[in-house]
């Protein structure tokens, strides 16, 4: 596609891929509010070289078919070749062919299970070594060796568990159950979990359920009466907006790690607190999906602006390599491998909804996707 | 025993022409001279060609080359998602110039350019045909390498597991666990998780 518009002053163009329907909606939405703040923030600046940046968004519905199909609709009817979007990793790997055979650019503001590498992908949430790794040796450290591992049914749960349940084993830990629950999970499908934790007293529940079915697991969990301070329930993926979906007594006292909680101490940090909750309103909380929504449009526009041209050949050189001061501090888009270098950060829910930073990286954790790392050996 | 090769230089139905004889083939032109001349030539090599028009909204997805007129909306008339395709594509260009950014997203796998040359209708298909065979393979050796990359650390463990209770090298454990799997015919990556729970298992 050429750049017809590039002397005309025209809008750039880019589409939006997250939805307002579906069982991971809830986190969905505020990874679009975000890139709608970011997009606001950019015209209000100016533009980019003088042109305002206007997306198209699509509601796929939380449904993988949809979303090939609106990156489909994107790239052909709209010409769009900027898409940021997708949460689930079965919602990414259903836009990759599409990217990849159009060479679009896709941003992904979530993290993953890493162990995928396109050319056609901007990879902004955080990979397993950014995550994982330190929330296992801390649960090791504080709680014990024996984990019972809980995942909603897709790729995300399955493979994290993998790398979680290769960490557990390398320190000489187990896994003592490996359960996976539907996408559309209730409460009742979480007792039989709670009896099991029950009989099998593990030092940590660790859980990469994603969606409403969070507040199942964390309502059934209290129910069942366990004591958060002797085994909490560690996660990947709970973050600001399922607790305030379940309700912050719910989910008081579990763990979650992280790139960025909307509690990150810095200048940077609050003013974008502060612009969101304007924005969308006081009761909205930022995390680290909203984030990394944010900030990846930011980059964007910085390419932009250097490269004139939104064409993926032209802007993705631009991109590799390039450093942005962000909410969670000072990141850079791995020239390596297309991942960004985050910082690792844990927290515990606290009575608020929100989260308290009880451990941080020194500096940046460089994305390593494949582990290549992080020894296989036994310990 | 000699048998005969299907050479270049034999000017008999070589291999190529046995390949275009096997195909499946939907043609989506309208039954002008030019296009009647198109299906002829293609039936001629003895494939299978199924005749369409006008072009229908959804394409049939059960065929291994669709030849098809550059008909408006044809991108939304392939049963794919870009990147999917589960056909190779030569798309039958109009007179003049065609709008490049339609061909773009169409991501056909050969372009006839009208007028037709005659005789050329086969060696165009066959080369789309081969070029998305080509495509397909690239495609399942990426999802394979995936696969085994994962796998490696697996193995890796496994290998570790057997080189510290059974006292043996790091080539040998690996043999071990290949003809295990060759014996059992499972993956090496099944033995090797098999390996790493039951070690688990057993402290």
């Amino acid at each position: 596609m050429g750049n017809p518009t590039a002397r005309t002053g025209a809008p750039w163009r880019v589409g939006l891929l997250f939805s307002k329907t579906g069982i991971t909606s809830v986190i969905e939405q505020t990874q679009l509010q975000a890139s709608i703040l970011a997009i606001e923030e950019i015209n209000a600046a100016g533009g980019i070289n003088g042109r305002e940046l206007r997306a198209i968004h699509y509601d796929p519905g939380s449904s993988t078919a949809g979303f090939a199909q609106h990156a489909k609709r994107l790239m052909i009817d709209d010409g769009v070749t900027t898409i940021f979007g997708c949460y689930t990793s079965s919602s990414r790997k259903a836009v990759l062919p599409v990217v990849e055979r159009l060479n679009g650019l896709l941003w992904y503001p979530t993290l993953y299970e890493g162990f995928e590498y396109s050319p056609n992908i901007i990879y902004t949430g955080a990979a397993p070594n950014q995550n994982s790794v330190a929330l296992s040796q801390y649960l090791l450290k504080t709680y014990g060796n024996r984990f019972f591992l809980i995942g909603s049914d897709y790729i995300y749960p399955r493979e994290s568990n993998r790398v979680i349940g290769e960490l557990v084993r390398m320190a000489g830990g187990a896994v003592v159950g490996e359960r996976y629950v539907g996408l559309r999970a209730q409460r009742r499908d979480f007792l039989p979990l709670m009896r099991e934790c029950g009989q099998l007293r593990p030092s940590v529940i660790f859980s990469t359920v994603v969606g409403e079915a969070t507040t199942h697991l964390y309502q059934a969990y209290a129910d069942a009466g366990f004591d958060p301070r002797i085994m909490p329930i560690a996660s990947l993926t709970t973050t600001e907006a399922e607790i305030g979906a379940m309700g912050p007594d719910v989910g008081c006292g579990h763990i979650t790690a992280a790139p960025y909680f909307e509690a990150v101490d810095s200048d940077v940090n609050r003013a974008f607190v502060g612009r969101y909750k304007k924005r969308f309103g006081s009761d909205q909380t930022t995390n680290m999906c909203v984030e990394a929504a944010y900030f990846q449009v930011h980059i964007f526009a910085r390419a932009l602006a250097m490269t004139n041209s939104i064409e993926t050949d032209c802007l993705r050189p631009m991109v590799l390599g390039s450093a942005f001061e962000a909410p969670q501090g000072q990141i850079t888009i791995n020239p390596m491998c297309g991942h960004t270098d985050l910082w690792t950060r844990l927290g515990r829910a606290n009575g608020d909804g929100k989260f308290d930073i009880f451990w941080q990286s020194r500096v940046p954790v460089g994305a390593d996707p494949y582990l290549v790392g992080y020894g296989a050996q036994v310990a | 025993m000699i048998r005969e090769q299907p050479g270049r230089e034999s000017g008999g139905r070589g291999r190529q022409e046995a390949a275009l004889a096997a195909l499946d083939i939907v043609v989506m032109t309208p039954r002008s001279a030019e296009g009647e001349m198109l299906i002829r030539e293609l039936q001629r090599t003895r494939a299978s060609v199924r005749h369409c028009w006008p072009a229908p909204e959804t394409y049939p997805v059960e065929a291994d080359v669709i030849v098809s007129e550059l008909v408006p909306g044809l991108a939304h008339r392939l049963p794919w998602v870009p990147g999917q395709a589960k056909a190779a594509l030569v798309v039958v260009l109009p007179a003049g110039a065609p709008a490049l950014d339609q061909l773009h997203n169409i991501a056909a796998d050969a372009l006839l350019p009208r007028p037709l040359a005659p005789g050329v209708v086969p060696a165009i298909v066959l080369h789309a045909h081969i070029r998305f065979a080509y495509e397909q393979r690239l495609r399942a050796r990426i999802d394979k390498l995936d696969e085994t990359l994962r796998g490696m650390r697996t193995i890796e463990r496994a290998k570790a597991i057997l080189v510290e209770t059974r006292s043996i090298g790091q080539d040998d454990a690996y043999n071990f666990i290949r003809r295990q799997a060759m014996d059992r015919r499972v993956t090496i990556n099944a033995v090797a998780a098999a390996i790493i729970d039951s070690h688990e298992l057993l402290g």
